[in-house]
């Protein structure tokens, strides 16, 4: 057990670094011109104040270094560039950084890099800390990107985004289940439950939309979408909490089946009674993750507007509403997939036997 | 229509736990207050990476404390939190400093371009700030998962020694570990095609995307937010363990 673990580590850990490598002189694979930065000069130093009187300190550079790629390959080039104190939309570059550059401007850094160090990362703690079943959960999420590309694909082929996204939802949760806990008894009811509780979600929202109309809800967070944002909220809202309605799914049923399992005779009521128990553990987890992972995302918006003179309500009527919305239905949906699941894994448990 | 889904989600959590349900409501209420304050010391110009573990602290006590009461299992939660808080607090620095995503990226150009960027509030600390409170929620949560169902592992076996405790706390860990990266993996798919959506209709390439600090910078807050999962299961089984024995 201990040898195969450090051999699969090892293996890991090889494969993981030459990609490190790979990635880190792919320039040839770019079509715009890559520069690495040998040296950087800065000129000048202004202040600027805005209209609240903030100071902030503009620094003026110039930027020498080197082609890495294309026809212009080892030309030696210097550009200008302006950085910020605050950097809001500019980069504090630094020596030895890799950087696009189109018509003699730098476009941004190069961070393919940093994408696979954190993949690497991310692969290895799962790798020690899961073994096994962590790497099963890789191929799962990698099966689940997949479609999810596919889907986006599709769309883009002229499908109607709402029934691709129900269709490709269905497809996460049949396929991350079966992954995970193999096909039986278990990841059959577990699949039913995520498809009446997408069903169950979406009439929910409807009425509630329906009714509402969306008031108090601003899309300005999607204004550089170039559809109309109400066609992409929905879809969106159901990827967001697939994930955490397939876990509570999965959770509920197995643990009624083992409730069945140590106890042929248990009656329906104290079944429902402590999957309640077990959903209500559940519950206040999945709503935290879901709570500050969107409520977050705001914060760097928030202070750009503040610090502009912007005044609170306004920012709140504005800007947060569309995380707030989003918090809401991950977590309505995860709650109501409790006592569906209930519902289903007894009559499947109970049914057959 | 928030108001409306509110009160729906209020409904839902007292129908599945009438005592837990108005607690964690309540709890989301303060913590979302807390949110604001801490973002407002920001804007008045205070260390952001100060506010952050600030907000971190009183987030995972109320969490703790008041949504699931005071006892052993609570205060080894909390113990293993503030470490793998330290540890991640030190690796996003690095990671953000790096890999420079502080700031917005490109495509949100046109949503913030009536501010002025003269602001004198640095994006690299609030990059990190906005790192680590947003995956307070996930590591609390898996902490203590970890240090109750370990609890009942030895109420039930008290015998047990510290190796064979320590590995059903890691056994528990793993169910965990699935089931975050699942969750977590999803809400990120679900901002990313919006995302999507737009590299598309901007004709970017896959290497392009790669690229783009939009799609980087809510990539490492998803993948950190799953790293301090993966931390907190052998850190918080340490100390669990640990200190049931203790006791003994």
């Amino acid at each position: 057990m201990n040898k195969k673990f450090l051999f699969i580590l090892s293996i890991i850990v090889i494969v993981l670094s030459s990609l490190l490598i790979f990635t880190y002189n792919n320039d040839f694979l770019y079509k715009d011109d890559i520069m690495r930065i040998t040296k950087i000069k800065t000129v000048k130093v202004e202040t600027n104040k805005n209209s609240l009187n903030f100071k902030e300190k503009h620094y003026y550079q110039k930027i020498y270094g080197v082609i890495t790629n294309g026809n212009d390959k080892n030309k030696h080039i210097k550009l200008d560039y302006e950085s910020t104190y605050s950097s809001v939309v500019t980069d504090k570059l630094k020596v030895g950084d890799k950087v696009f550059v189109d018509n003699d401007n730098i476009e941004g850094l190069k961070r393919d890099f940093y994408v696979v160090l954190m993949i690497s990362i991310f692969i290895l703690l799962l790798y020690i800390v899961g073994q096994f079943r962590g790497l099963l959960s890789v191929i799962s999420v990698l099966f689940n990107i997949i479609i999810f590309y596919i889907g986006i694909f599709l769309y883009f082929k002229g499908i109607n985004l709402l029934v691709l996204v129900i269709i490709e939802s269905i497809l996460f949760a049949c396929l991350s289940l079966t992954i995970a806990s193999g096909f039986n008894k278990k990841t059959l009811s577990a699949i039913l439950s995520v498809i009446i509780s997408i069903i169950f979600i979406l009439i929910l929202l409807s009425i509630v939309i329906l009714c509402t109309d969306y008031s108090g809800v601003n899309f300005n967070n999607l204004s550089f979408l170039t559809i109309p944002p109400k066609d992409i909220i929905l879809p969106e809202l159901l990827i967001g909490s697939i994930g955490a309605i397939t876990d509570v799914a999965i959770t509920i049923s197995s643990s009624i089946s083992e409730l069945i399992d140590k106890d042929s005779k248990i009656s329906t009521s104290a079944l429902n009674h402590s999957s309640k128990q077990i959903g209500s553990d559940i519950m206040s987890t999945m709503v935290n993750v879901l709570f500050f992972t969107y409520i977050c995302a705001e914060l760097p918006l928030f202070i750009l507007a503040i610090r502009n003179g912007y005044s609170f309500s306004n920012f709140m009527h504005e800007n947060i509403t569309l995380e707030i919305t989003r918090f809401l239905v991950g977590s309505i949906g995860i709650i109501l997939t409790i006592p569906i699941t209930t519902f289903i894994s007894i009559k499947v448990f109970k049914g057959g036997s | 229509m928030n108001i409306v889904l509110a009160i729906i989600l209020f409904l839902l959590m007292i129908y599945i736990d009438f005592k837990r349900g108005i607690k964690l409501f309540l709890s989301l209420v303060f913590n979302f207050l807390i949110l604001i304050v801490i973002f407002y010391m920001i804007v008045l110009g205070l260390n952001p990476i100060i506010c952050a573990f600030l907000a971190c602290l009183i987030i995972s006590y109320i969490i703790l404390y008041f949504v699931n009461g005071e006892n052993i299992k609570t205060e080894c939660s909390l113990k293993s939190v503030i470490i793998v808080l330290i540890i991640l607090a030190i690796s996003i620095f690095i990671m953000t400093k790096l890999s420079r995503i502080a700031g917005f990226g490109y495509e949100s150009t046109e949503e913030i371009s009536m501010f002025s960027y003269d602001i004198h509030i640095d994006f690299t600390s609030i990059s990190i700030c906005l790192i680590l409170i947003s995956l307070i929620g996930a590591t609390v949560d898996a902490s203590i998962a970890i240090s109750s169902a370990l609890y009942e592992v030895y109420q039930n076996n008290k015998h047990l020694e510290f190796k064979e405790l320590f590995k059903s706390g890691m056994n528990i860990g793993k169910d965990i570990l699935c089931t975050t990266t699942n969750t977590l993996l999803f809400v990120f798919l679900g901002d990313f095609m919006t995302l999507m959506i737009w590299f598309y209709h901007g004709h970017y390439s896959f290497l392009e995307i790669m690229s783009a600090k939009t799609f980087l910078a809510e990539f490492i807050k998803i993948m950190f937010s799953a790293i301090g999962c993966f931390l907190v299961i052998p850190i918080t089984s340490y100390i669990t363990t640990h200190s049931l024995l203790k006791k003994k």
